[in-house]
């Protein structure tokens, strides 16, 4: 502890207010943000619009809040593919909370049952990979058909939401300028941020990630983290529901499909190993605006939907590859 | 002596196991017979028959990649692809056999970009096989405008629903596949190869043994395979569809991990995949069969994953205590 002091008193005051650590892969993407703007401005102006920016934050957030969830368990070194039908579940249950007992249900209450589905999924996922011992990718990818087939089965037909108070948390805006999401998900942002750098909680879940072995020597229990890491990923994904059928005010049981693909692409994208213990969430939230940007700048200029599907697979692709060279050079460093 | 022995332990210790699962297998097919007469009808027992040589087809290539610790998801998107390009191809005029051939080359050389990307960097098979997924499913749309492109010959249509001895013609596909891998995987020194990188790949390297280069050969001839399912998928349905191959993974992952094989490679047997593939087909049409909505049978598919795996990991858990 008195070491880590003094270490930390050595530091400049730049050195301390700097959120990018040193080799951070978040000076490159910030590079990338500012060269992929010039050529998406360049082609079409409308995309500098005040316009386009708000519906560009506007669709931030139910993505960024699922991929902090999704950052904690690669950090653990497992998957969650099940995160989309997590939000799909969750959302259904909660659209159908709205329409029985004659709508009357306070919103809390609902909010709060949507978030224990997701806590309850996720803590199953905990409970099969930890305790029972499945492959993290296998037991997610049963969840994810589980699941997704019962918000099907719940929820053929969308159910509306026609509660005002409920829909104006996702439609809402302060000032007319700022969408009420993007507050919501800086403040998942932040409290993740401090939770993994600042408490003793985030420390483990960065030493299991990184040495399971050493961690175990360490007196932390392995078994625990990564079950805790699940239940976040499934109540960050029950919070991206609430965001979502408060901005559509209806639910259906195809909320969240095929998230999965397109979070694991910023998890990996903003610098968090598939090694496990390495990355931080600055670079996710880079991460977050390049591929939105991405996605809302080939809209722009009328690029059909599937090729876009395709150029995420390319960035996957590219974000995994950048993620195996940086590994291979810190292997060589230590060598 | 020193070959034969740890060979025939294997084969006993396998053979219990194999045998368990042709008991449950049999315990199913009573099952769905009493719930359903029409369960043991001829066109009900043929056209689950023909359903399962697509999923036989890809377990079995799969079998060696995972015993040998490699991984590939992206083969549903790989048949929708081939089904799609194949289909655009014969409806511009070109022949059924240069159709066939460039289909299975598209496949081969999408498998070989995944074993090359994959062992060159170092890569998670399931990530990147994810990412080259999603590419193809999303070029296949493209292709075909997600439309169901029709793509009918008389040689595939006779190949599709002619049977000889009552037996429907893709299934002696099938079964010369599940011969040619039985042979491969047991008697030949690239099956022994196999076994040993799956068991430690870090020894079979120390050993002199290629351990990328044959991974990388098992990639591509998971593409091959691939390619051969997309065929038969194509005369079974009669169109190249973009979907075709959305739901394969779940049914064919199940069937594979039913069969024995472990994730963490090694271990895994032709027989015990081609058990596990029938009681997937068993278990899939049965509840057809039985007018089971969709939703349901998905939603079956993830519980019993999620239960194959449980079982095998516990039992697995309960061996290393001992």
């Amino acid at each position: 502890m008195i070491e880590e002091k003094s270490i930390k008193d050595n530091k400049s005051f730049w050195q301390k207010i700097n959120i990018f650590k040193v080799n951070s892969i978040s000076p490159s993407l910030i590079i990338v943000v500012i060269v992929m703007y010039a050529v998406f401005g360049g082609i079409n102006q409308d995309f500098f619009s005040f316009q386009n920016f708000k519906g560009i934050i506007a669709s931030l957030s139910v993505t960024g809040i699922m991929s902090v969830g999704l950052a904690f368990v690669v950090l653990t070194g497992n998957f969650d593919v099940s995160i989309g039908s997590i939000l799909g579940i969750s959302a259904v249950i909660m659209g159908k909370l709205f329409n029985v007992a004659g709508g009357n249900i306070p919103i809390p209450v609902i909010i709060i049952i949507g978030l224990l589905v997701g806590a309850a999924v996720g803590a199953l996922n905990g409970f099969l990979v930890t305790v029972v011992g499945i492959n993290s990718v296998i037991t997610t990818l049963g969840t994810l058909a589980v699941f997704r087939g019962l918000s099907f089965l719940y929820a053929n037909e969308p159910s509306l939401i026609k509660n005002k108070a409920y829909v104006a948390l996702g439609r809402g805006f302060i000032a007319k300028t700022i969408p009420y999401t993007i507050i919501y998900m800086l403040v998942i942002f932040v409290a993740g941020y401090l939770i993994l750098r600042y408490t003793k909680f985030g420390r483990d879940i960065y030493q299991v990630g990184a040495n399971p072995s050493a961690a175990r020597l360490a007196g932390i229990s392995t078994r625990k983290m990564q079950f805790w890491a699940f239940v976040i990923a499934g109540v960050t994904s029950a919070m991206a529901a609430v965001i979502m059928t408060s901005q559509a005010a209806f639910a259906q049981g195809e909320f969240g499909l095929g998230f999965e693909f397109t979070i694991l692409t910023i998890v990996i994208l903003g610098g968090i190993s598939l090694a496990g213990g390495r990355g931080t969430l600055v670079g996710v939230v880079i991460a977050l605006i390049i591929i939105n940007s991405i996605s809302n700048g080939l809209t722009m200029m009328s690029v059909p939907v599937n090729w876009r599907e395709a150029f995420n697979g390319i960035i996957l692709i590219a974000a995994i590859l950048i993620d195996s060279v940086r590994v291979k050079r810190r292997e060589l460093l230590k060598a | 002596m020193e070959k034969n022995l740890p060979e025939k332990k294997k084969f006993n210790f396998k053979l219990t196991d194999t045998i368990i699962l042709l008991i449950a297998l049999i315990a199913l097919v009573v099952f769905f017979g009493f719930m359903n007469k029409d369960f043991f009808k001829y066109d009900n027992i043929s056209s689950m028959l023909k359903n399962m040589v697509i999923t036989g087809i890809l377990a079995l290539g799969l079998t060696p990649l995972m015993i040998a610790r490699g991984l590939d998801i992206s083969f549903g998107a790989s048949i929708s692809f081939t089904g799609v390009l194949m289909a655009v191809l014969y409806a511009r005029g070109t022949p059924l056999v240069p159709t066939m051939i460039i289909g299975i080359i598209a496949a081969t050389l999408i498998g070989l970009l995944n074993g090359f990307l994959i062992e060159t960097f170092d890569l998670l098979p399931i990530i990147l096989t994810l990412g080259t997924m999603s590419i193809f499913t999303a070029i296949a749309y493209v292709m075909s405008g997600a439309h169901s492109l029709p793509m009918l010959t008389d040689q595939l249509y006779y190949f599709a629903t002619k049977s000889f001895l009552k037996v429907p013609l893709p299934l002696f596909l099938l079964i010369l596949f599940t011969i040619v891998f039985w042979f491969i995987l047991t008697y030949t020194k690239i099956g022994r190869v196999i076994y040993i990188i799956g068991a430690n790949p870090k020894v079979a390297n120390l050993s002199g043994i290629k351990v990328k280069n044959v991974r990388i050969y098992l990639y591509t001839f998971m593409g091959v395979v691939a390619g051969v399912a997309s065929i038969v998928m194509v005369a079974i349905t009669g169109v190249g569809n973009p979907l075709a191959g959305a739901r394969m993974s779940l049914p064919v992952l199940s069937a594979v991990v039913l069969g024995g094989i472990s994730l963490a490679g090694g271990a895994g047997s032709v027989w015990g995949t081609t058990v596990g593939v029938l009681i997937v087909t068993v278990i899939f049409n049965g509840l057809s069969v039985l007018n089971v909505p969709s939703y349901y049978i998905q939603m079956f598919q993830g519980v019993a994953l999620i239960l194959i795996v449980s079982l095998y990991e516990i039992r697995n858990t309960r061996a290393a205590r001992r």
